[in-house]
């Protein structure tokens, strides 16, 4: 698709551009010609329209043309045939306008004659100036779409990290259940199976369904529950309706971690994570509440799996989603805001 | 004479498997049971256990932090999930690091370095604050001082520091008019403080340069800092070309 096309400023841009191009257009046949400024008006302006619409071919000349890999010679010669057809077709329409405007204006055919010539030249220029333009377009969206595919190997990459610390933490807690609780051990197994197995499949996956997510984090909460105890609480208010919602994968359980390791592991009695999540104005509220020890020790700095979540929120939805972080006196909420969005079923 | 045994863990489970590896343990008796890091430092006062099982992600304040405050002589052995700050840590004074989980025998290993190491005269069983720059990565700094003052803990962030002045064995922390006595070598601290924000600018006194409001002439060779709450320390002159050397730097 034209990057032109693809939405309305950047097109209402393009053709205020080609206002002054008109005016100059206009400047230069009124010259060449013997007419008034209102009989230019009405020929070289719908000549105007028409030039910025063929001026906008050239895109896909550009595309099958790549600066860096084809001769020069061929770069040419190709835009220049090109650039010959889309002015031809522009001076082509221009005898049929005229003929139209002679209804009110007699003599304005052989009025205009003598600013053919220039009108041709000028048409021919305007479509090399777009070549150049398509050019730029060109190396700006592949730079932008270099960044995306960077960003998106790189969370492939954090993707199949899981915390290895909390793996080593379960694995000492089953061990000291084998003794004392051996069914509770075995219990723990399959949750911490449960757990690794659906986000290690959830790695592969672009977009999941926002209840998958939930499920997964309630996963790692049932691992921590065993092992934290009494110390871990869980508070739920989840709406249904939001089960639906297409998300990116393991964007959820990152907030659940964060809570238990930087607030419930810092607190010596426990405490509470709530998680709650509604729809609001056709966006998808999810936050995660929890108390934390202000003066804790500091461990390896908090927020690197918040920064992942909230860069790959921006990869994907750019300012259509939040990720807002309150700290206020022992109390911690994270609050994230993305657009409902329902997979299209086939 | 039994081994007095202190386990200091957050975890209930984690202190669950220690309680059951000692039980078989004829000369090891556990004395005490902690879950966070204050309880850990006023048992370790209270009890004088001869070993100390020690976690280091703990409430309150960090196993290392633990460690800077205890003044008396004990074995301590690390039981953490944490691998990072292990050999480096091992190295400098701790009997045994167990990665967890663990098993018996590996267990017993560490027991037995503990019985090698207690029959040993109570010499160099440990230096805090050494161990705890050994644990910071490099690159890394100190981020707060604790700091015991009979039975209560001070904590201080590093940025609220304006000064630290060496006298005798101890350093004196000066913040917000207070200032704070540690058992520390100021050579020590000042190998775990930023050194784009803490220099040594004399032998016996390391300042926190956002604290500098100017520096005078005082003799031919030195110099003398005025801070903003306006107590002036001495400047050296090779602390004055450490200072314009820091300072120059952007």
């Amino acid at each position: 698709m034209h990057p032109l096309l693809q939405n309305r400023n950047s097109l209402l841009a393009y053709f205020s551009a080609w206002v002054p191009l008109g005016a100059m257009l206009g400047v230069a046949t009124s010259g060449a010609g013997h007419l008034d400024w209102r009989a230019t008006l009405a020929v070289i302006t719908p000549v105007t329209l028409l030039l910025a619409l063929v001026c906008l071919s050239p895109w896909y000349l550009c595309r099958g043309l790549p600066l860096n890999t084809t001769p020069h010679w061929k770069v040419l010669a190709y835009h220049c045939v090109a650039a010959m057809l889309g002015s031809s077709l522009v001076l082509f329409m221009v005898p049929f306008l005229l003929e139209l405007l002679a209804h009110f204006r007699p003599r304005i055919e052989t009025q205009f004659e003598p600013a053919m010539r220039v009108l041709a030249g000028m048409c021919f220029l305007f479509f090399l100036l777009s070549v150049a333009l398509h050019y730029m377009l060109q190396a700006v969206e592949s730079s932008r779409q270099a960044e995306v595919l960077s960003r998106e190997a790189e969370l492939k990459a954090l993707k199949a990290q899981v915390n290895p610390h909390f793996l080593f933490n379960s694995l000492n807690s089953i061990s000291a259940l084998t003794t004392i609780d051996p069914a509770k051990a075995r219990e723990m197994c399959v949750r911490l199976s449960d757990f690794l197995r659906n986000s290690l499949r959830m790695g592969e996956r672009t977009s999941i369904p926002f209840g998958e997510e939930l499920a997964l984090a309630h996963t790692y909460l049932d691992v921590e529950q065993i092992r934290f105890g009494k110390r871990l609480r869980v508070r739920q208010d989840l709406d249904p309706a939001c089960n639906d919602c297409e998300v990116p994968p393991l964007l959820v359980q990152p907030l659940v971690e964060n809570a238990i390791k930087h607030g419930i592991a810092s607190l010596t009695q426990g405490g509470e994570v709530s998680l709650a999540a509604h729809i609001s104005n056709g966006a998808l509220r999810f936050s995660v509440e929890n108390r934390f020890d202000p003066d804790a020790p500091s461990q390896r700095k908090s927020g690197f799996g918040l920064l992942n979540v909230r860069s790959r929120l921006n990869a994907r939805y750019g300012s259509a989603a939040h990720l807002d972080i309150q700290v206020s006196d022992g109390h911690y909420r994270v609050l994230l805001s993305v657009p409902f969005t329902k997979e299209v079923k086939k | 004479m039994s081994i007095r045994a202190l386990i200091a863990d957050d975890e209930e489970l984690a202190r669950q498997i220690l309680r059951e590896y000692l039980a078989n343990q004829s000369d090891i008796e556990i004395v005490g049971e902690c879950d966070n890091g204050f309880a850990t430092v006023k048992a370790i006062s209270d009890l004088k256990p001869d070993l100390l099982f020690l976690d280091v992600q703990m409430p309150k304040l960090d196993g290392f932090e633990v460690l800077e405050l205890v003044d008396t002589h004990l074995a301590v052995v690390f039981v953490t999930a944490y691998d990072q700050y292990a050999t480096k840590a091992f190295d400098a004074a701790a009997v045994d690091y167990l990665l967890k989980p663990f098993d018996l025998p590996r267990f017993e290993t560490a027991l037995h370095r503990v019985r090698q190491r207690l029959a040993l005269p109570p010499t160099t069983t440990l230096a805090p604050a050494e161990l705890r720059n050994a644990a910071l990565p490099p690159g890394r700094y100190a981020e707060r001082i604790v700091i015991r003052d009979g039975a209560r803990v001070h904590i201080v962030p590093v940025a609220q520091i304006d000064y630290v002045e060496a006298q005798d064995d101890y350093l004196a922390f000066h913040s917000a008019g207070k200032s704070n006595l540690k058992q520390q070598t100021i050579s020590s601290l000042e190998e775990s403080l930023d050194p784009k924000q803490f220099v040594r600018v004399h032998r016996s006194f390391v300042v926190n340069l956002d604290r500098i409001r100017k520096i005078e002439a005082y003799t031919k060779d030195t110099r003398i800092a005025i801070l903003t709450d306006g107590a002036k320390i001495p400047i050296s002159r090779a602390g004055y070309l450490k200072l314009k050397e820091v300072m120059a730097q952007p």
